[in-house]
């Protein structure tokens, strides 16, 4: 199956730190591809714009 | 309260991923020392990747003052003086060794010199002192496999080590066992200084890992250039005689024996972790039967406040994938959430054409289940590649069917390592063929051909017929 997982590593890096598994984040982009704001989201601390 | 650390962190080794991670922990504000038993900057700076890369050089400039009669300039006779390419070489060496020593200086990094072995996991005896540390990594590298029946001595036969001191005069046949990343680079550096040179491989095919179409081309160019290639071929032994080095091969495939004359051996048949003296039983810290020291995401071993990266953690054996391995064991022991987690570790064999690559092969895709379509744009329809007159090799991407998303990029032609940065940053942010397609890329230059490659992926090449 897939493996790859369509976060930037700072995007990865992120999830890191707010203690999210990336695996489990919902990628809103293009191609699945997960943004910083899917990761806040699913940490439940969504950044104000 | 706790007893009192000497160090933070304890690095043994020095290497790539040693001085690396020596480095980055100093940074974050941790008290760090590094204990090395050789030379500073490790097998990569002292007898690897950079010397190596200085004696490809040389010969490939030997390799191209010839090609320049095809537009009428010529040099007259070639003259090769040895001895001063191996200080040139050396000196490089030196510079870059020096370098790190400067560099652990200027970061208050404490240098120990001497063999350290643990003597409890917390206390790590190097020369006849001991230190304390709060964390330890272990980065103490690899060293080249032996193959009974060849033995090295360094002078007729030789290990990687052995063959990065040019012998005066060149020897006239070459023989290098083992048709990896290491055999070569020598075979195309001794090929280039006028050797005869055959390589062999167990295998049935040369430079395993690496993409099949890619290797097809790159064996193509290896050959046009006269080395000979023989898969599925062992060396049996070898035996020193008056007229040279009598090496018996064997046929994998029939078993069939014959003996083969050479001037020159080089055994280059992979690479083992080194763990001797290092005593990590003392640690309680697991060393696999293979000698290798298995860490997590975090570079941790088996005992939470020890690490280990680079070779001696795992394969591949590549300084940039210890380089990083470093950087995150320095930034765990900080504190810091860093994890090894790259999408894919660029390889490169640097010959010329080079061959690099970096992600998934066309075959790894499928075998993983993708649905894949591919790109190939070669260096002959290269505008920039014929002003250089290198246009042997191509770009071939590998991409997801549904998502277009960048699986692999296989790269056979000039600066293919230079050119595969861009393919690696394009994996990691997860870029889609499309993404790299419509990125302007200087023209003419070499890296158009990934672009190309990525509009070939979509059948939209423009400098090629798209089929």
């Amino acid at each position: 199956g897939r493996q790859v997982i369509p976060a930037a590593p700072s995007v990865r890096r992120l999830a890191r730190e707010l203690h999210v598994d990336i695996h489990d984040v919902h990628g809103s982009g293009i191609a699945g591809r997960i943004s910083e704001e899917d990761v806040r989201r699913a940490a439940g601390t969504p950044s104000v714009a | 309260m706790t007893k009192q650390m000497d160090f933070d962190l304890l690095v043994i080794g020095a290497g790539p991923g040693g001085y690396h991670a020596a480095i980055r922990a100093a940074q974050l504000g941790l008290k760090v020392a590094c204990a090395e038993r050789e030379a500073l900057g490790g097998v990569c700076l002292n007898v690897g990747c950079i010397p190596t890369k200085a004696l490809l050089h040389a010969g490939e400039m030997m390799a191209a003052a010839h090609e320049a009669a095809d537009f009428g300039l010529s040099f007259g006779e070639q003259k090769l003086n040895v001895q001063k390419l191996n200080g040139w070489k050396d000196g490089i060496v030196k510079k870059l060794t020096g370098g790190v020593g400067a560099l652990f200086k200027a970061n208050k990094v404490t240098h120990l010199v001497g063999q350290a072995s643990f003597v409890d996991p917390h206390t790590v005896k190097v020369g006849d002192k001991t230190y304390t540390a709060s964390n330890i990594i272990i980065a103490t590298g690899s060293e080249p496999a032996r193959l009974p029946g060849l033995e090295v001595d360094q002078q007729n036969i030789v290990d990687s080590t052995g063959a990065l001191v040019v012998p005066d005069p060149i020897p006239a046949r070459m023989l290098c066992v083992g048709g990896g990343v290491i055999g070569f680079e020598f075979a195309h550096v001794y090929n280039n200084l006028g050797a005869k040179v055959k390589v062999i491989e167990f295998l049935p095919s040369i430079i395993p890992g690496a993409d099949a179409d890619a290797v097809k081309e790159f064996s193509k160019a290896m050959k046009k250039q006269g080395i000979e290639i023989e898969t599925q071929t062992k060396a049996n032994k070898a035996e020193k005689k008056a007229d040279g080095i009598h090496v018996e091969l064997e046929s994998v495939k029939t078993g069939e024996k014959r003996t083969e004359v050479f001037d020159r051996v080089l055994v280059a048949v992979g690479r083992r972790p080194r763990t001797d003296g290092l005593n990590a039983q003392a640690a309680g810290v697991t060393v696999t039967d293979r000698g290798f020291i298995p860490a997590d995401r975090e570079q941790r071993t088996n005992v939470p406040h020890i690490y280990a990266i680079g070779d001696v953690a795992g394969n591949p054996m590549l300084a940039h994938k210890a380089m990083k391995e470093g950087l995150v064991a320095a930034e765990v022991v900080a504190g810091k959430p860093a994890a090894q987690d790259a999408v894919a570790i660029p390889g490169v064999v640097y010959t010329s054409p080079e061959l690099a690559w970096v992600g998934l092969t066309e075959q790894e895709a499928k075998d993983k289940g993708y649905q894949v379509k591919t790109g190939n744009f070669p260096f002959s329809a290269s505008g920039r590649a014929m002003t250089l007159q290198q246009t042997d090799g191509f770009v071939k991407m590998v991409v997801e069917k549904d998502t277009d998303l960048v699986l692999g990029v296989h790269i056979v032609g000039p600066h293919a390592s230079d050119m595969l940065g861009e393919a690696s940053l394009a994996l990691e942010m997860a870029a889609t063929a499309a993404d790299i397609a419509l990125t302007i890329h200087a023209h003419p230059t070499l890296g158009e051909s990934v672009l190309e490659a990525a509009e070939a992926v979509h059948k939209q090449a423009i400098h090629i017929m798209n089929r």
